[in-house]
């Protein structure tokens, strides 16, 4: 399913972030977290898990699906946070900022492992240290 | 003890309110006064995951080292860099940001900020077109109407709308909540579009098109029919909208990420500043920006003031050049355009998208941070950070451009170091004498 990527923060995301649990489960099940709507996820046939792609194809993470009234067909949201940034789209158009808001990305069921935010480091931002 | 009036530094809020009762014997303490977020940080002054030792990695392995080998090392990898990035966060007082630019400008580094993350988009707005601004005491005592316009601004900066936007009691708002109209603009029905009177659910990446539609009905004109298709929003709501911000006294306008961060970036804040500069020809009517990391306004004034330019400075040529695209900091990681980098009170790996973070992963990083987090985990060297407000006094500039002085409640942890001015001021000293040897 292509879907547009919107990312912000969330209250518990600031609480676990501010207060330096990045590396703790909490975090990981707050912030790896894709949002969408009871209709996005029936079609994709309600997984626990989906695998969200970048539009280029180059980077894929595997996030927890939940679902919510907050979102309309067609758009999903992550917390702000590593897992979101993984697909993110790079181009700043000359303004030196990503596209936080509004990139569209692949959205799949996976049964794919949800990796911790320092597992996403080491294993996909350091090779594998 | 019991200390009162702390200044929070987490969000650009910067509420000047909180109250404290540290117990140092017991390695408690209790926090009045602040949100949820603040609250976690205050906890980080007595938390067990606080890193109080210098690390170095070596042949891949992470060990503790005395604060002289780190900061020699540190040192070294910026000294031996050809371009050498400084990524001066928002998380610490302006005097170390100011230090961090005086070593870019000597090593002829490019330096950037969380601005350029964030709001980096809305200063080039501003540039665009200039700003109608005010305190947030002004909108407080003033605005009957409120528009929180791409932020949810009960999760992104919790008190605002208790402490300055919608709730308190103002001197021509006397009856706070009950005396404003609330609108929220998002296309996600977050927690504050549901406390909001009204709630604009627009298409993603439509903010151009329904501030240019807001506008035309402003100037009387019947907008395009297509732009209810595009943005979901049918053009009766908007003159509703238009209608209502006519008839207010005073209209402030908060604007988030949501406008900044989606397509049109920059344009879409030259937009909305020149209908705010329209709309002055009916009402009263101020924009802002909430901006998310506490002293983010800070580098903005701090670069400005002492360079001319509000982020993404580049000294490479021996005086500050600016060319968001070229010399900000994603732009420069993802065309691999620096070879060190130094990282101070951000995690910026957690924040940038993957193509720069994997790139800045890669090169040699000098960090300073108080907690474990993506960016301690990718640095070859991290220096332990000291709490700005709470272990250690300087500056921040609150959302609204206003500086915030604020003073501590307890010492630094470290003998070595009593703020990251200091420590900044050590690595300065360390840095001129390999290159003047
Ligand atoms: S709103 Fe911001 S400044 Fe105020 S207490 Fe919360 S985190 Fe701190």
């Amino acid at each position: 399913m292509q879907a547009l990527l919107n990312t912000g923060s969330t209250i518990d995301e600031g609480r676990l972030a501010k207060g330096g649990n990045k590396y703790s489960d909490e975090y990981t099940k707050e912030c790896a977290v894709c949002w969408m709507c009871a209709e996005d996820f029936t079609s994709l046939g309600c997984p626990e898990k989906v695998s969200v792609t970048s539009r280029d194809g180059k980077h894929t993470i595997a996030v927890y699906s939940k679902v919510t009234e907050a979102m309309k067909s067609g758009q999903v949201f992550i917390p702000r946070s590593i897992w979101a940034n993984i697909v993110v789209e790079p181009d700043t158009f000359s303004t030196g900022s990503p596209r936080y808001k509004g990139s569209p990305v692949f959205v799949e069921p996976t049964n794919e492992e949800v990796l911790s935010a320092e597992e996403v480091v080491l294993k996909l931002y350091m090779g594998g240290e | 003890m019991v200390h009162k009036n702390i200044i929070c530094p987490v969000c650009g809020g910067s509420c000047d309110d909180v109250q404290i009762d540290l117990d140092t014997k017991n390695r408690t303490i209790d926090v009045q006064n602040a949100c949820k977020m603040g609250n976690a940080k205050f906890q980080e002054v007595v938390s067990n995951h606080r890193l109080l030792k210098p690390t170095i990695r070596e042949n891949g392995k992470v060990k503790e080292v005395s604060w002289d080998e780190a900061l020699e090392m540190a040192a070294d990898i910026l000294v031996n860099a050809r371009r050498p990035f400084f990524f001066l966060g928002s998380e610490t007082s302006c005097e170390a940001q100011e230090v961090g630019l005086h070593i870019a400008e000597y090593l002829g580094g490019p330096a950037d900020s969380n601005a350029t993350i964030c709001h980096g988009p809305t200063v080039m707005g501003i540039q665009e077109s200039g700003m109608v601004g005010a305190t947030a005491g002004q909108a407080k005592n003033r605005a009957d109407m409120v528009v929180y316009w791409g932020v949810n601004a009960l999760e992104s900066m919790p008190r605002h709308m208790s402490k300055y936007g919608v709730f308190p009691r103002g001197y021509w708002t006397k009856r706070g909540r009950f005396d404003r109209t609330m609108v929220t603009v998002d296309p996600r029905v977050t927690p504050t579009a549901i406390a909001s009177d009204l709630h604009l659910q627009l298409n993603p990446n439509s903010d151009y098109e329904l501030l240019s539609a807001l506008f035309t009905i402003l100037n009387g004109r019947e907008p395009h029919p297509s732009v209810e298709e595009i943005t979901g929003i049918p053009i009766s709501v908007m003159k509703q909208t238009v209608e209502m911000m006519k008839e207010s006294n005073y209209v402030a306008i908060y604007v988030g990420l949501g406008v900044s961060s989606s397509y049109g970036k920059h344009r879409n804040i030259e937009i909305a500043l020149n209908l705010v500069k329209e709309l002055n020809n009916y009402t009263k009517c101020n924009i802002g920006a909430l901006r998310g990391h506490c002293n983010v306004a800070g580098f903005n004034q701090l670069a400005s003031y002492l360079y001319g330019y509000p982020f993404g400075l580049d000294f490479m040529k021996g005086y500050p050049r600016y060319n968001p695209g070229e010399t900000t900091c994603v732009d420069l990681l993802r065309e691999k355009d620096v070879d060190a980098a130094f990282v101070m009170s951000a995690d910026l790996v957690n924040h940038i998208p993957a193509d720069s973070a994997k790139y800045l992963a890669e090169i040699p990083m000098v960090c300073i941070d108080i907690a474990p987090c993506p960016t301690t985990t990718a640095s070859d060297v991290v220096l332990p950070g000291v709490i700005d407000a709470m272990e250690c006094d300087g500056t921040f500039y609150r959302l609204d451009n206003v500086p915030v002085y604020f003073e501590p409640f307890t010492d630094s942890p470290f003998p070595e170091t009593k703020s990251n001015e200091d420590t900044l001021k050590q690595l300065f000293a360390k840095i001129k004498a390999r290159k003047e040897a």
